[in-house]
């Protein structure tokens, strides 16, 4: 009897295993980078893979007839969101702190602006319309992550036309795509968000790499973001949680040395793996100054990459590195920057009426760059588009601004889109700057904390490489905007 | 409707009820205006009165904090004597650079790499000053904290000036200030809990550094300066310290608030300060009054040592700072500079002693106050704007004080209405008299001048303009008799209007002289009023410079009478130019700062001075 018992457990087992490894996929990695300011940036990267699915077809969502969804590794949860709203492709970020990529570089997950970004890729042609089923997901996102992410309304969806194309491939059903983009600036994340996505991962927060996602120090990190993309490529439908940060291993310990590792960085180590996860790799990017220990020994050193294999170890880990001298900040700048170009946004004006939107790029590279610049604003800041200069090296040169898509606000209905191309000589400083007045507000369309104002959303500036694909297209600028109730 | 069951039935006389209206109203009016001159005369006393009054503790009141938020002197602070070593550190380095005549471009290199060696984004500012203050520049040491997990949309500042505000930066360092600074920008980088970013500023010079600077972070242009664009900027900036340790040690800490032209911050900043330092335990005072004032000796010894008199004494010299302050729009500090982009700011005056407090004490309480004010959600808007602070600990709201300047000015409209009342009225012989019996005199309307009087107030105002331009000028300022040659050309060209009016002293007109004087005091009461709430100290100079001098002019018979009133009333009203050394302040002041004051004396103060005298002479 016991021994039969045994036999259909073994055999419900490896149904499952097979399963699994036919169907379903799981694969995480953690990579890690020393920053030239003392900083470590970490990425969590969690990869589920959806094997030969494909995203609903709206033209299905009449007929109520879906496929049912059966899963081991893929969240239920996000699944039935996805299907009853027939989304081809989703991003969702949700960030906190400034990206300073003048000193950091690009982020290993593009989306970092400040607070909540949600854009989703959808096919029409539906009973239910796009904008219907925008509202639904975005509903079912806020409930599904407690966050506010319900306030995306209308008067902050966004359809720029050429700034967020999608990641993955578009499913050929005769129908056109649309973007919907949303941002809310004044989103705050924290560990209310955390514990609905350590609820996505098929391990939890139990094993595996998960394991370091500490709250205590996630937190407290002078950067951290999560992020949840869904793609279709023909393979498959694939899922992407990534958990990013940027801790400062100098003010969290004691002493001036840039040393980190798992238990100085989360406060925990990875003691199990994931026992569904494909693979598992932790990954330490080199760096380049300086004498340092990486510890343990890696088990493969390639490009300038340490890796470590922790696929189904039961070893005890705690990876870091560690420097014999005391760290001390460069007192020069670098001689070759980390991007091609660097951007600065800001709202100048102290009056309550007028203000001037200034944003300043410097193309730090021999070569002509050429970048798309998009400027969603909500409809109280209003573009005055007469008054775009465009200062090249302090020298007016109105006609490095071309293409300009400008989408007219509507006061309280829908925010304003302006989307134009830069063109920045080698090595010169691009000023655009353009008059803004700010709309009188009704009483009640102030925001809470009248005297704070309101968090404008960020600016992306994609620059439009010929010779580099390998690159994050994506920087991000963000402004504040202090309205204020007197 | 039955009239018995109506309630007041008294009040309700039969009859017409509009009829009865607006007779109640023509008694009313007669009555103010048979008295109209023992009114003026009461509101006059009251508003004086009132006004020697504000010092007194009856009217004050205790501070105390309004936004919640603030929690003052709640948290544990962590400044150690780790932290004072770093300052005594940078002390000894700012030290050697004053001692080797260290250049304002190296003073600010080296702040620049002390900001990079902590780890902050720093960066320098060059600033110059054209036109008439050509000599003004300097260069500016500014780094940035972006806190963690901050969006970078807000900012707090902590700065101080490279001069102490000591006697208006009379070139006394401030190198503990800017010792302060640095150490606690390398101790705050410690903490992850800064709700918003953090800017550190060393300005150089004492004000024109600040001005620099905040002028380039607001992208503000200023047509005689030219500021270099800022490398680095942040977010909007909430509240904004500026530290100034000019001694060795300190004993108090005083409290500097008055910014640019009137300009006051919000109280709960002021007040969150007082409190977090007299925990700590540094006495505070307002200004650098630290002794008790000496100038009562006159005073029997029973009378002086008499308690409500010596606090009356104590806080009228606040007052009479606070006041020298606010009307002569400067500001009492860098901070001053701030409150023009509605930036709550003062200034921690460290009154120099030879002990017991130092950066221990000062550390911990800045640690503190910035604290309180990272726990804002908002912006202060809470407590009050309108105040006058008479202590450290007490003010007067603005119900308190506002209505003496005010009676003041409503006694010169009264005044001024009565003029226009009685310029419209003669006396004189009834026509219809017939008969051996006197002639019955009557009162006859006459025409009044409306557009004479205007054309002369605006001429005036127009020649004050002038006067301010040829003030401002580069050939005024370029040589030293400027004021000897402006002073009679402005006294003695008003001499030749009453040439220009015609002289039909008929009796159907109203003499012009009458219709002027209603106007000035119209329009004089007018501008009192609406500066009250601008820059009470201002409104209350003007009150008393010009409340009864304006009121009591007129025009009288005799030439030399005449001329003396005339050259009276020129005296108060453009005299001032002779003291060379304030007018080159007040323009210096003009020129980089942008404080009205002069503009204001030359276009409003002045015109209406010389309207007066233009009374007595036409």
């Amino acid at each position: 009897m016991l021994r039969t018992g045994f036999f259909v457990i073994f055999l419900l087992l490896s149904s499952v295993l097979c399963l699994e490894d036919t169907v379903e996929e799981f694969q995480e990695q953690l990579s890690f980078k020393s920053l030239r300011d003392g900083r470590v940036a970490s990425t969590f990267s969690f990869k589920t893979l959806l094997k030969d699915a494909t995203p609903r077809d709206p033209q299905t969502l009449a007929l109520d007839n879906d496929d049912s969804q059966h899963y081991t590794l893929f969240p239920l949860t996000l699944g039935q969101i996805l299907r009853q709203y027939a989304i081809t492709e989703l991003h969702l970020t949700l960030n906190a702190g400034k990206w300073n990529y003048d000193s950091w570089g690009y982020p290993d997950e593009p989306g970092v602006g400040v607070g909540a970004e949600l854009w989703a890729w959808m096919a029409d042609g539906s009973s239910l319309s796009i904008d219907e089923r925008w509202q639904g997901v975005r509903n079912a996102l806020a409930g599904l992550f407690c966050a506010s992410l319900g306030s995306l309304d209308e008067q902050r969806t966004t359809s720029p036309r050429l700034s967020f194309p999608p990641e993955g491939s578009l499913p050929d059903w005769g129908l056109p795509h649309e973007l919907r983009h949303a941002s809310h600036a004044s989103e705050h994340v924290c560990t209310e968000n955390l514990t609905p996505f350590l609820k996505l991962l098929p391990c939890k927060s139990l094993s595996g790499l998960a394991a370091l996602l500490n709250p205590h120090r996630l937190f407290d990190a002078d950067w951290h973001g999560m992020s949840l993309h869904v793609l279709w490529r023909p393979v498959g439908i694939e899922m992407r949680l990534n958990f990013q940060l940027v801790s400062d291993p100098l003010r969290i310990s004691t002493n001036k040395k840039q040393d980190w590792s798992f238990a100085s960085l989360f406060d925990r180590v990875v003691e199990k793996a994931c026992p569904v996860a494909k693979s598992s790799r932790v990954i330490v990017d080199l760096p380049t100054y300086g004498v340092y220990r990486v510890h343990p020994e890696p088990s493969e050193i390639l490009n300038g990459k340490a890796y470590y294999d922790l696929t189904n170890s039961n070893q005890v880990w705690d990876i870091g590195t560690m420097w014999p001298v005391d760290f001390e900040y460069p007192l020069s700048k670098p001689t070759e920057a980390l991007l091609p170009f660097s951007v600065r946004r800001s709202l100048f004006g102290s009056t309550q009426d007028r203000g001037q939107l200034s944003i300043v790029v410097t193309n730090n590279q021999n070569e002509t760059l050429q970048m798309l610049y998009l400027e969603t604003m909500p409809w109280i800041v209003q573009f005055y588009l007469h008054t775009i200069r465009v200062h090249s090296d302090d020298i007016p040169s109105d006609n490095l601004v071309s293409n300009i898509t400008y989408v007219l606000p509507v006061p309280h209905a829908r925010p304003a889109t302006f989307e134009s191309v830069l063109t920045l000589p080698g090595h010169s400083t691009l000023t655009f700057t353009m008059d803004v007045a700010k709309t009188f507000l009704r009483y009640t369309e102030h925001p809470p904390d009248a005297q704070r104002g309101w968090d404008l959303p960020p600016a992306f500036l994609h620059p439009s490489y010929s010779h580099r694909t390998d690159l994050p297209t994506t920087l991000v600028a963000s402004i504040h905007h202090p309205y204020l109730l007197i | 409707m039955n009239n018995r069951w109506r309630p007041l039935n008294f009040l309700r006389p039969a009859g017409d009820p509009n009829l009865a209206r607006i007779k109640r109203r023509k008694a009313l009016l007669s009555l103010i205006a048979r008295r109209v001159s023992i009114l003026k005369v009461a509101l006059f006393i009251a508003g004086y009165v009132w006004m020697l009054a504000i010092p007194s503790s009856q009217l004050d009141r205790g501070v105390f904090i309004d936004e919640n938020a603030l929690q003052p002197g709640q948290v544990n602070t962590y400044w150690n004597w780790q932290q004072v070593h770093d300052a005594d550190h940078f002390l000894s380095q700012l030290e050697f650079l004053r001692d080797s005549n260290a250049t304002s471009e190296q003073r600010s290199q080296f702040i620049m790499n002390q900001f990079v060696k902590i780890g902050l984004s720093a960066s320098t500012q060059d600033y110059e000053f054209t036109g008439v203050h050509k000599g003004v520049n300097g260069t500016n040491a500014y780094a940035m904290l972006s806190s963690p997990r901050v969006s970078g949309a807000e900012a707090m500042v902590i700065s101080a000036s490279w001069l102490s505000r000591t006697n208006e930066g009379d070139g006394t360092l401030n190198l503990r200030g800017v010792a302060t600074v640095l150490a606690f920008s390398k101790f705050v980088k410690q903490y992850s809990l800064w709700a918003r970013d953090l800017i550190f500023v060393i300005s150089d010079g004492y004000m024109d550094g600040m001005q620099a600077w905040l002028s380039a972070y607001h992208g503000e242009t200023q047509s005689n300066l030219r500021a270099q664009r800022l490398d680095l900027t942040s977010g909007v900036i909430f509240t904004a310290f500026n530290i100034d340790y000019p001694g060795h040690s300190l004993s108090h800490l005083g409290i500097f608030h008055e910014g640019v032209n009137g300009r006051l911050p919000n109280q709960d900043l002021i007040n969150s300060f007082q409190h977090i330092a007299r925990r700590t335990g540094v006495p505070v005072v307002l200004y650098d009054h630290k002794d008790e004032p000496e100038q009562l000796s006159w005073l029997p010894e029973a009378i002086r040592n008499h308690h409500e008199i010596k606090t009356y004494a104590a806080q009228a010299r606040n007052l009479w700072r606070n006041v020298g302050y606010q009307a002569s729009g400067r500001g009492s500090g860098v901070h001053g500079l701030f409150h023009k982009y509605r930036i709550d700011a003062f200034t921690m005056f460290a009154l120099p002693a030879t002990g017991p407090h130092g950066f221990y004490s000062l550390g911990r309480i800045i640690e503190s106050t910035l604290r309180t004010t990272n726990n804002l959600l908002e912006r202060l808007h809470a407590s009050f704007f309108f105040y006058v602070m008479t202590n450290f600990d007490r003010f007067l709201k603005i119900g308190n004080y506002l209505p003496s300047a005010i009676l003041i000015s409503v006694a010169m409209m009264f005044g001024g209405l009565q003029v226009w009342v009685d310029a419209a009225w003669t006396k004189r012989q009834s026509e219809e008299s017939k008969g051996p019996e006197p002639a019955l005199m009557i009162w006859a309307r006459r025409r009044r001048p409306v557009l004479q009087a205007l054309f002369i107030m605006i001429g005036t105002h127009f020649f004050g303009a002038v006067t301010f331009f040829l003030l401002s000028s580069r050939w005024y300022n370029s040589i030293s008799i400027g004021p000897l040659l402006l002073f009679p050309v402005t006294s003695l060209l008003p001499l030749v209007v009453p040439s220009f009016i015609p002289q039909n002293r008929s009796d159907s007109v109203a003499p012009l002289s009458l219709v002027l004087k209603a106007f000035n005091l119209c329009l004089s009461s007018t501008v009192i009023s609406i500066i009250t709430v601008l820059n009470f100290s201002l409104a209350a100079c003007l009150a008393v410079a010009l409340g009864i001098p304006l009121s009591a002019d007129s025009l009288s018979s005799n030439k030399a009478v005449q001329m003396v009133k005339y050259s009276a009333y020129l005296g108060l009203g453009i005299g001032w130019i002779l003291w060379g050394d304030m007018t080159k302040r007040m323009l210096w002041n003009w020129d980089v700062l942008g404080v009205w004051l002069l503009p204001f004396l030359c276009v409003v103060y002045f015109p209406l001075t010389l309207q007066a005298a233009l009374v007595c002479i036409i």
